[in-house]
C-alpha cells in the first residue's frame, strides 16, 4: 500500500479566512467543512494521487494566516516543493496582501519552489477582484493561477493535481529542490529526485 | 497486494508471514493474541535475519488496515512491533527500525486523533531504546513537522489537549534522541528550533497561571498531564541540553514568538519563560540569554517605549541570575551595554513619561546585576559608569548631556546602594574619587545632589545616613551607631580629606544650591565625621567649619537666606563633632551657641528654610552668635588636643570663592622654607615622589603655602584645583582618558606646574610679586572653567609632553649656569637631573 512513487510538499498560505482549511478538506476529504475554528500553527493533512499511472504523496502543510503564527508558519516554508498562495476574490485586502506574503516567500522558501495563487470562493457574487486582475498578479509574479471554489468543489481537483502533474514533471527532469538529502539546508540546487526509495527514508 | 485472508494457501506462506498473521485476533477487539506473540517474538529472536522482514510485512497489513479504517487491527501491529523493538538486540535491530518508524510514520499521516496518540507513544518508545548504530541517513524532518503542528491542534473537546500532549511528547522524543550526535540530525538547525520552540511556548503561554484575569481556565483532571506543564519541561530540557553554540538557535525563535505575539506588554509571561531559561540553561551560558534580550532591545530601539520597557524589565528580573556567573570582560560588556542604551534612549526621547520609565527599568536592570556581583566589581562598575559620564561644564552641555549626566549618576547611585563599604580606601580609588568631587561641582544642582547621595550612600557604613539626613543640634537624640576609625580609615581621611573637603566647601558657595544641596552637602560632612573623626583630624574638621562660617559671613553671592543655611550647618557639625569624639569642653560650648541662637536667632539654626522671616538679623550684626575660633582652640585645648593648627590661618581664608581653589597652586617651590617638616602622604604619592629623586628634594626642601601646617600634611597638587585641570572622561571617551587621568594624577606633575613659565617665575620672581600674579592667574583659571567650553578646556589640557620635555631641559640648564649663585639645595636639585629624566620616560 505505501507503494507511492513521488512525495512532495505543498503548503498554503495567503490571509486568514480566504479558505486555505476549506480547499485542502475539500480535496483531502472531499467535504466543505461547516464552521471549523481558524487555524491555529500548522495543520497536515495527506493525500496519494495517481498521475500518469504513479502514485504520488502529497504532504499537505496547511498554515495559519495569522500574523503571530509567522514564526512557525514560515519554518514551513522552507522544505516545501509548491506553495499555493491563496487570496479571497470577494475580499480586496487579501488581495493587496499578496506583495507581502510574496516577499516573506522569498525570504523563506527555495527559489526552485512552485508557486501558485489561487482566487478562492468564485461562488460568491461579491466578486472584488477580477478574474484578469488575478491572472496579471501572477504572470508578473511568474506564478500559476487558478481560481477555486472550495464551496462548489470547483478547480480545487485541479489545483492539486496540476501541481502533482508539475512537481511530477520537474522530477523527472530531476529540477526539483530535494529536502532528503543528507544536508538539511536547501540549497535549491538541481538534485535527485524523491522516488519511493528515497522517500521512505522518512523525507 | 497479499490477501492473506486465504486459509488454503496459508500452509504455502513464509513462516514469519503466517506467525504474523496469527497475532491478530478476529475481531480487533479481543486485542493482540498473547501466545502467538509470544511465538513471533521467539521466532524474531532466534532468527534475526527475518525481523526486517517481519517489520515490512508488519507495516503494509496496517497501512492496508489504515486505509480501510480498521482502526483496531491498526493498534494490534503497532503494539505487535513495540514488542518486537523492545524485544530485539540492538545489532539487529537496524532495518526493522526502518519499517517501524514508516509505521509510525504512516498512523501519524491518519487523521485519526487515537493513531496519531498511539504512534508518538511508539516513537516514544523507540527514542529510549538505545540504537547500536546510528543511521546517519535517518532523518527526522517529517517528525519534527508533525508534532509541533499537533502541538498547535484544534480539534473539539479533550482530543485537542490529548494531541498536544502527544506533540510535545513527540518533540520531547525527537530531542533526546537526536540531542547528543549532531551527525545524525542537527536538532538545533534553526528548521527545527523555528518549529519545536514555538510549539513549546505556544502551549506553556496556554497555561492560566500568568493570565489569571481570565479566571475560568478549567482544572485539568489530576491524572491528566496537561500541555503548558509538559511543553515547560520540555523547554528546560531543551535548554539544559544546549550547548554554547546553540543557545542562540534557541533563544532566537523564542525572542521572536514573543515579538509576534506581542508578548512582552504586559511581560509576566516573558519573564517566566526567561526565568525558566535561566534556571535550566547550563549556568556558564547564562551570560549568553542577556546578552541575547540586550540585543533585542537594540533590534526593538524603534519599537514603542512601553515594549522597551517591558523587555528591559525581563532583562532586569533575570539579570541577577547571570551575575553570579559573569566574570570580567561579560560584566563590563553588560553594563557597557546597558549604558549605552541608557545612551541612547536619552538621545532619542528626551522627556516623554514612557521613555523614562524605560529608562528607569534599565536602570533597575543595571542595579539587579550589580547587586549580585561580589563587591570588588562593584566598584569596577562604578568606575566604568563614572568613566561614561559626560564632564558638566556651563553652557555648553545639551539638555541631552544633562540628562545623560543624572541618568548616569543614578545608575551610579543604583550600583553605590548595593554596595557595602568597608574600608574606604577600597571604594574610592582616586581614580573614582576625583571624577565624582568633580561631579560634585556640576553646575546643575540636581546633579550635585546626586553626587552627594553617592557619597552619602558609599560613606555611610553604619547605617545612620537616615539619623543625619538634616542638620540638627539635637544630636544626643540622634542615636548615632559609632565605632572607632580603623587604621586605614585614618590613612584614608589623611590622604584624600583635604580634596574632599575643598570640593565640599567649594560647593557650598554654588549660589544655585537650594535647601536640599546644602541639607546633602551637611550629611555628608556628617558622615565623614561619624565615620572618620579621630583626635588627629579634628581640627581638618574644625577648620572647615570655621571655614564655612566664614564663607556665609563674606561671600557676596549667595542669598541670605543660603547664608542662614551654611550658619545652621555649621552650628549643627560643631554639635556633632565633639560628640562623636568626646570633647566635653567643646560640646559644651557648642550646647552654649546654640542655646544662645536659638532666643536670638533661631534662623542660624536648623530647621534650613527656603525663606526666612523678613526680619531675620544678618549673622554678620550678631557676632556673639557666632563660633569663634579662639574659644574654639581654648575648648579643644581642654579637651586634650593641640590646637596649633587650629589657631593658624585656615586654608578657608576670607578669600570668598574661588580663593580656595588655586591656594596650593605652585607654592611647593617657594623657597626658603620649613619644607623638612612636611609629610608626604602615603600610597602612590610616594611611589612616584620615590620613583623621582630630584622632584622629590624640590618638594621636601619647599616652603609650604602658608604659614599653617595643614598645608604641610596635605598633598598639594590633590587640591581641588588640580582636579580640574585634568582632561575629564566623557560620554563616548574610552577608558584610556580616564586612565591616563589617573596616570597622571599618581605622577602628581600636571603639565601647567612644569611649564618653563612657572618654572622660571618660581626661581626668580619675588614671592610677593608671584602670589599676586596666582591669584589673577586663578581668577583667570576660574573664569575658564566657568565659560570655556568643553573641547576648549580639554584642548587647554591636553599633554604637551615633547613641549614639556623641551622646558624643562631649559629649566636644568639654567639651572646649572646659575649654579654658582644658588642654595646647596640648588645644587643638588641639578645634581639630580639625570635620575629624574630617567624616571620619567614618559615627559
Ligand atoms: N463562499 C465560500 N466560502 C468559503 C469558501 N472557502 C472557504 N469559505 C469560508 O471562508 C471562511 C474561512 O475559511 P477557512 O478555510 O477557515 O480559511 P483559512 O483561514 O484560509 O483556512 C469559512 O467561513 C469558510 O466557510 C468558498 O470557496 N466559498
Ligand atoms: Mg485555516
Amino acid at each position: 500500500m505505501e507503494d507511492f512513487k513521488f512525495l512532495f510538499k505543498v503548503v498554503l498560505v495567503g490571509n486568514a479566512g480566504v479558505g486555505k482549511t476549506c480547499l485542502v478538506r475539500r480535496f483531502t476529504q472531499g467535504l466543505f467543512p461547516p464552521g471549523q475554528g481558524a487555524t491555529i500553527g500548522v495543520d497536515f493533512m495527506i493525500k496519494t494521487v495517481e498521475v500518469d499511472n504513479e502514485k504520488v504523496k502529497l504532504q499537505i502543510w496547511d498554515t495559519a494566516g495569522q500574523e503571530r503564527f509567522r514564526s512557525i508558519t514560515q519554518s514551513y516554508y522552507r522544505s516545501a516543493h509548491a506553495l499555493i498562495l491563496v487570496y479571497d476574490i470577494s475580499c480586496q485586502p487579501t488581495f493587496d496582501c499578496l506583495p507581502d506574503w510574496l516577499r516573506e516567500i522569498e525570504e523563506y522558501a527555495s527559489s526552485k519552489v512552485l508557486r501558485v495563487l489561487v482566487g478562492n470562493k468564485i461562488d460568491r457574487e461579491d466578486r472584488e477582484i477580477p478574474t484578469v486582475v488575478g491572472e496579471d498578479f501572477a504572470a508578473r509574479h511568474n506564478m500559476y493561477f487558478l481560481e477555486t471554489s472550495a464551496k462548489e468543489a470547483e478547480n480545487v481537483e485541479r489545483l492539486f493535481m496540476k501541481i502533482a502533474e508539475d512537481l511530477m514533471q520537474q522530477a523527472r527532469s530531476k529540477d526539483l529542490p530535494r529536502y532528503d538529502s543528507n544536508t538539511t539546508n536547501i540549497s535549491g540546487r538541481t538534485s535527485a529526485v524523491s522516488d519511493n526509495s528515497c522517500c521512505s527514508k522518512l523525507a | 497486494m497479499f490477501s492473506g485472508c486465504c486459509g488454503c494457501c496459508s500452509a504455502l506462506r513464509p513462516r514469519y508471514k503466517r506467525l504474523v498473521d496469527n497475532i491478530f485476533p478476529v475481531i480487533p477487539q479481543d486485542g493482540l493474541v498473547k501466545s502467538n506473540m509470544e511465538k513471533l517474538t521467539f521466532y524474531s529472536l532466534s532468527s534475526p535475519e527475518k525481523l526486517d522482514r517481519i517489520g515490512e510485512y508488519l507495516f503494509q497489513k496496517a497501512a492496508r488496515d489504515i486505509y480501510r479504517k480498521r482502526y483496531g487491527f491498526v493498534i494490534i501491529a503497532m503494539e505487535a512491533m513495540d514488542q518486537l523493538l523492545v524485544a530485539c538486540h540492538a545489532q539487529t535491530l537496524n532495518l526493522f527500525v526502518e519499517s517501524f518508524l514508516k509505521m509510525v510514520q504512516k498512523l501519524l499521516e491518519s487523521t485519526e486523533p487515537q493513531l496519531q496518540i498511539l504512534a508518538t507513544q511508539s516513537f516514544v518508545r523507540f527514542a529510549n531504546i538505545e540504537e547500536d548504530t546510528p543511521s546517519y541517513h535517518r532523518r527526522y524532518d517529517f517528525f519534527v513537522s508533525k508534532f509541533s503542528a499537533m502541538c498547535h491542534s484544534n480539534e473539539h473537546g479533550e482530543v485537542r489537549d490529548k494531541i498536544r500532549v502527544a506533540g510535545i511528547r513527540g518533540l520531547q522524543a525527537v530531542v533526546r534522541k537526536t540531542v547528543s550526535d549532531d551527525l545524525v540530525e542537527n536538532i538545533w538547525e534553526p528548521v527545527h528550533m523555528d518549529k519545536i520552540v514555538p510549539s513549546l511556548l505556544f502551549n506553556m503561554q496556554e497555561s492560566g497561571f500568568h493570565m489569571k484575569e481570565t479566571g475560568n481556565i478549567e482544572e485539568a483532571p489530576e491524572d491528566q498531564v496537561d500541555p503548558p506543564m509538559l511543553a515547560e519541561t520540555c523547554m528546560r530540557e531543551l535548554v539544559g541540553r544546549a550547548s554554547f553554540g546553540h543557545i542562540r538557535a534557541v533563544l532566537r525563535p523564542v525572542l521572536r514568538h514573543f515579538d509576534l505575539h506581542k508578548l512582552w506588554v504586559p511581560n509576566q509571561f516573558a519573564i517566566h519563560v526567561f526565568r525558566i531559561i535561566m534556571f535550566s540553561i547550563q549556568a556558564q551560558y547564562s551570560y549568553t540569554v542577556v546578552e541575547s534580550l540586550m540585543a533585542h532591545l537594540d533590534e526593538n530601539s524603534k519599537s514603542s517605549p512601553t515594549i522597551r520597557t517591558s523587555i528591559a524589565d525581563v532583562l532586569s528580573k533575570i539579570i541577577a541570575i547571570a551575575a553570579g556567573e559573569s566574570v570580567g570582560p561579560s560584566v563590563l560588556e553588560i553594563i557597557n551595554s546597558l549604558l549605552s542604551h541608557l545612551r541612547d534612549s536619552v538621545r532619542n526621547g528626551l522627556s516623554q513619561t514612557d521613555e523614562k520609565q524605560y529608562q528607569e527599568a534599565l536602570i533597575n536592570a543595571l542595579g539587579e546585576f550589580a547587586n549580585h556581583l561580589p563587591d570588588y566589581q562593584k566598584i569596577e562598575i562604578m568606575m566604568f559608569i563614572m568613566s561614561k559620564i559626560p564632564f558638566p561644564l556651563v553652557d555648553n552641555n545639551t539638555p541631552a548631556d544633562n540628562l545623560l549626566q543624572s541618568i548616569l549618576l543614578k545608575s551610579l547611585l543604583k550600583v553605590g546602594t548595593k554596595y557595602q563599604t568597608i574600608h574606604l580606601n577600597t571604594t574610592f580609588p582616586v581614580s573614582f574619587l576625583e571624577p565624582l568631587l568633580r561631579m560634585s561641582l556640576a553646575p546643575d544642582p540636581d546633579m550635585r545632589l546626586l553626587v552627594q547621595k553617592i557619597l552619602h550612600t558609599l560613606i555611610d557604613r553604619h547605617n545612620n545616613l537616615e539619623k543625619l539626613s538634616k542638620p540638627t543640634v539635637n544630636v544626643h537624640e540622634l542615636e548615632l551607631t559609632m565605632e572607632k576609625s580603623s587604621r586605614p580609615d585614618l590613612i584614608f581621611i589623611n590622604k584624600h580629606g583635604p580634596v574632599i573637603y575643598d570640593a565640599l566647601y567649594t560647593s557650598l558657595q554654588m549660589d544655585t544650591n537650594g535647601v536640599e544641596n546644602i541639607e546633602a552637602i551637611y550629611t555628608t560632612l556628617a558622615l565623614l565625621c561619624v565615620e572618620l573623626a579621630s583626635n588627629e583630624t579634628i581640627i581638618d574638621l574644625l577648620q572647615l567649619v570655621l571655614g564655612i562660617q566664614n564663607l556665609a559671613l563674606t561671600n557676596n553671592d549667595l542669598s541670605n537666606a543660603q547664608k542662614f543655611n551654611l550658619h545652621a550647618v555649621v552650628a549643627s557639625l560643631l554639635t556633632l563633632i565633639p560628640i562623636v569624639l568626646n570633647i566635653k569642653p567643646l560640646a559644651d560650648y557648642a550646647a552654649k551657641i546654640g542655646k544662645a541662637r536659638k532666643h536670638e536667632a533661631p534662623h542660624l539654626l536648623p530647621d534650613l528654610l527656603v525663606h526666612y522671616p523678613a526680619n531675620s538679623e544678618s549673622a554678620n550684626k550678631l557676632p556673639h552668635l557666632l563660633v569663634d575660633q579662639m574659644a574654639i582652640c581654648e575648648f579643644v585645648k581642654a579637651g586634650g588636643l593641640d590646637p596649633t593648627r587650629l589657631a593658624q590661618t585656615s586654608p578657608y581664608g576670607a578669600g570668598g570663592p574661588g580663593a580656595v581653589a588655586g591656594n596650593h597652586r605652585h607654592s611647593w617651590v617657594e623657597s626658603g622654607a620649613r619644607g623638612s617638616i612636611m609629610e608626604l602622604p602615603g600610597g602612590q604619592d610616594v611611589d612616584s615622589v620615590s620613583s623621582s629623586p630630584g622632584v622629590q628634594r624640590i618638594i621636601i626642601k619647599e616652603k609650604p603655602p602658608r604659614t599653617s601646617e595643614w598645608h604641610c600634611e596635605v598633598n598639594r597638587h590633590q587640591s581641588w584645583d588640580a582636579l580640574f585641570k585634568f582632561p575629564v572622561p566623557r560620554t563616548s571617551s574610552d577608558r584610556s582618558i580616564t586612565s591616563r587621568i589617573l596616570r597622571r594624577t599618581n605622577n602628581k606633575l600636571p603639565e601647567e606646574e612644569l611649564t618653563f613659565e612657572s618654572m622660571k617665575k618660581v626661581l626668580t620672581e619675588p614671592p610677593e610679586a608671584r602670589k599676586e600674579a596666582e591669584a589673577e592667574r586663578r581668577e583667570q583659571l576660574s573664569h575658564t572653567f566657568r565659560t570655556a567650553t568643553f573641547s576648549e578646556l580639554l584642548h587647554r589640557t591636553q599633554p604637551k609632553h615633547d613641549i614639556l620635555q623641551n622646558k624643562l631641559n631649559e629649566i636644568f640648564k639654567s639651572l646649572s649656569t646659575t649654579e654658582a649663585n644658588r642654595s646647596p639645595i640648588d645644587r643638588e636639585k641639578k645634581s639630580n637631573i639625570p635620575v629624574y629624566e630617567q624616571n620619567f620616560p614618559e615627559l
